[in-house]
């Protein structure tokens, strides 16, 4: 490894004086669920490795004092105000996405599913990837569980606000299931999305690169990578920006050289890295059919004081709607961010954000189709465009009316639907006709934490823009080991699948990496 | 008056770190317009019933903190918010029939103009308000008589949670 000019494991981008040249083994792109796992096991292997992170560096000890507003403003891509364009009848989709060293892992719920077992079988069956079978990444699965210590939470760590929908979903006879989560030590502060303050979450920057570190990888933050560099048709490194300058800003030029690249900037920045390059054109595959998982909540209100901050922010789900592509989902959030999205104004907010603590809190997510498209917007940030597809937002509205009556069971007096100026939900006959109605999508407000599939994996390059591991048919040397690889939706949390996927194509670069550097 | 009232800098207690950029996304005239939406949005009733406005402290809690999460995103979310704010402030009139600016629009009217853009079955009004109310309402209820009057039995969003101690492990 050669000439970064810092002697720090993680160097901050923003404060070095001036542009460097540096070389290794393998330049990693993005330092989330997918570049922190294939830096870290390519560093075990023995390999020479620098990740480049274009957001910045905070220490756990840092970013786990952050107020949630504090925590938007500087975890948070776009401050947290990133929004899919809506084309046609399609809701408001607010996107949560990291820019940190540890990307969205430092801003998830803690929940680890693996991918179903009827996805893996269309995948294998439907799509021709075998590599990508149940069977294949169960060894993947495994390592990514062990090193997050992958554990179901206790029904002890059930929030009251949980229990509420629990009891609910007793009553009409739906099944809810633990979830299991990578944080053995949580202590039910339930606000693991804005960072966890008892530090019990297992995010990459705490599971994984520590121990890249430890062999010798490096840490470039506040790296914008804008373009893959070649030589003789293969992959050579990559050059960027340091974002050194005032605001934010680029400043230096750099140039990482390197035989293997790996693009782990996520579903909505990958598409951006590859076709500034010249990559995925091919296909015509790249950036389309992404998907989100939009997800809603319903807020209920007891008459009861139910303070359901004091639990674990996920804890139970319920896949019973699983053939309607609906899964149910335990949440809870921070306290001033629940006041946010309490309906009203004025004297009706202020006393509606009185009544918090007498406030459950229950979602359901869709597994949607994929109507998403990444293009390159006019400035540094892509532009996603999202055209809902009717039947999942049939599936929306009827996740809507399932949660609604779970709370109404539980004895909740109003249910506040996601649906903005709605009234509130009352009855049954009200939530029926709540679903039956026919009001503008553009007030339904979602939310989505999975953007997936904007550079998905196919066997043949005509339908996909890597292969079942991860390189890119265009570009030898070039690997995506992100969500952007997933090839359809999967219904579930996202962090370890991507992790599972990540790990399998960690392993085939370091079994391939000296035949790809000798072709270099 | 208040800082954002008087169009002058800030003083605002927006914590900064040594990471942070102290770069500001919206233009003086927008940080008016928001203080103004936020006056309406957190006003609250006196004991005879008439609307309040929210305290200065808390309008520009709100628009401080929309200020500097604005300028730490991108360029192209800067130019969204700026066509945002300028069009929370010239609406009035299609939502409500008021011929005024948001802004000068005596507390009552403001509350209710945002109440309609809220309740709108149109919905690209209520998304105007959305892209409002749901920034500045996190700053806005984390901290201070806000964040007390959730019910909230911590000192503050960062606190841990007070952990029921095992009888025998008593002191």
């Amino acid at each position: 490894m050669s000439d970064l000019p810092s002697g720090e494991p993680v160097v901050h981008g923003r404060d070095l004086s001036g542009p460097f040249d540096a070389s290794c083994d393998v330049v990693v792109v993005g330092s989330g669920a997918g570049g922190s796992v294939v830096a870290t096991l390519l560093a075990e292997a023995g390999l020479r490795v620098i990740v480049l992170e274009e957001g910045p560096y905070y220490r756990p000890e840092e970013y786990q004092r952050f107020r949630p507003s504090e925590a938007l403003r500087r975890l948070f891509r776009e401050s947290g105000m990133a929004t899919a364009f809506g084309i046609g009848q399609t809701p408001i989709i607010a996107i949560t996405m990291g820019r940190a060293v540890g990307g969205s892992s430092l801003l998830t719920g803690g929940v680890c599913f693996r991918i179903p077992s009827d996805v893996h079988h269309h995948w294998v069956t439907d799509l021709g990837l075998d590599a990508l079978s149940e069977r294949a990444l169960e060894p993947a699965y495994e390592d990514v569980e062990r090193r997050l210590a992958v554990r179901e939470v206790p029904a002890a760590l059930r929030s009251r606000s949980t229990l509420k929908f629990v009891e609910g979903a007793e009553k009409l006879g739906i099944t809810m299931k633990p979830m299991r989560r990578n944080a053995e030590a949580c202590e039910g502060n339930a606000r693991c999305n804005f960072t966890c303050p008892a530090g019990a979450k297992r995010s990459v920057d705490i599971s994984y690169l520590p121990s890249a570190l430890a062999r010798g990888a490096r840490i470039v933050s506040d790296a914008l990578a804008t373009r893959i560099l070649t030589e003789h048709g293969r992959t050579a490194g990559v050059e960027g920006r340091l974002l050194g300058g005032a605001g934010g800003r680029p400043s230096f030029r750099f140039v990482v050289r390197a035989p293997v690249v790996v693009a782990a900037c996520g579903t909505l920045h990958t598409p951006l890295l590859l076709g500034a390059s010249g990559v995925g054109r091919a296909s015509e595959k790249l950036g389309r059919r992404v998907t989100l998982h939009p997800g809603v909540r319903c807020v209920a209100m007891f008459d009861d004081e139910i303070g359901g901050w004091d639990g674990a922010m996920q804890s139970v789900y319920s896949d019973d709607f699983a053939p309607e592509g609906i899964k149910l989902v335990g949440v809870y959030s921070a306290v001033n961010v629940l006041a946010a999205g309490m309906p009203g104004v004025g004297p009706r907010l202020r006393r509606m954000a009185r009544e918090v603590k007498r406030l459950a809190v229950f979602g359901a997510m869709v597994h949607d189709e994929g109507g998403g498209t990444v293009r390159t917007g006019p400035g540094r940030e892509p532009i996603l465009t999202y055209a809902m597809a009717p039947r999942d937002l049939a599936r929306l509205r009827r996740g809507i009316t399932i949660v609604s009556e779970m709370a109404l069971a539980a004895g909740a007096r109003e249910v506040y639907t996601s649906v903005t100026g709605a009234d509130p939900v009352r009855t049954m006959d009200d939530a029926l006709a709540l679903e039956r109605s026919n009001y503008d999508a553009r007030r339904l407000e979602c939310m989505a934490f999975h953007p997936l599939g904007s550079a998905r994996a196919a066997n043949d390059p005509r339908r996909g823009v890597v292969d079942p591991d991860g390189q890119t048919y265009e570009l030898p040397g070039l690997f995506v080991a992100d969500g952007s690889i997933l090839p359809t939706s999967i219904g579930v949390n996202s962090q370890v699948p991507i992790m599972a996927m990540a790990t399998r194509i960690a392993w085939r670069i370091a079994e391939k990496f000296r035949r790809i550097a000798r072709s270099a | 008056m208040s800082d954002v009232a008087s169009g002058q800098p800030s003083r605002t207690d927006v914590a900064l770190d040594r990471l942070d950029w102290p770069v500001r996304g919206l233009s003086p005239r927008a940080r008016r317009v928001v203080f103004a939406y936020a006056e309406a949005m957190y006003a609250d009733e006196d004991e005879k019933g008439a609307i309040v406005p929210a305290s200065p402290a808390v309008c520009e809690r709100a628009a401080s903190w929309l200020d500097h999460s604005v300028g730490r995103a991108s360029g192209d979310l800067r130019r969204g918010f700026a066509v945002l704010t300028w069009l929370l402030e010239m609406m009035p009139l299609f939502v409500i029939g008021a011929f005024s600016r948001m802004s000068r629009l005596p507390i009552a009217r403001r509350v209710s103009y945002l109440e309609a853009l809220e309740r709108s079955r149109f919905g690209l009004f209520a998304m105007l308000l959305v892209a409002f109310k749901v920034p500045t309402s996190v700053a806005v209820f984390e901290e201070g008589e806000e964040l007390t009057s959730t019910g909230f039995d911590r000192p503050s969003t960062t606190a841990r949670r007070r952990l029921p101690t095992a009888p025998e492990r008593a002191p």
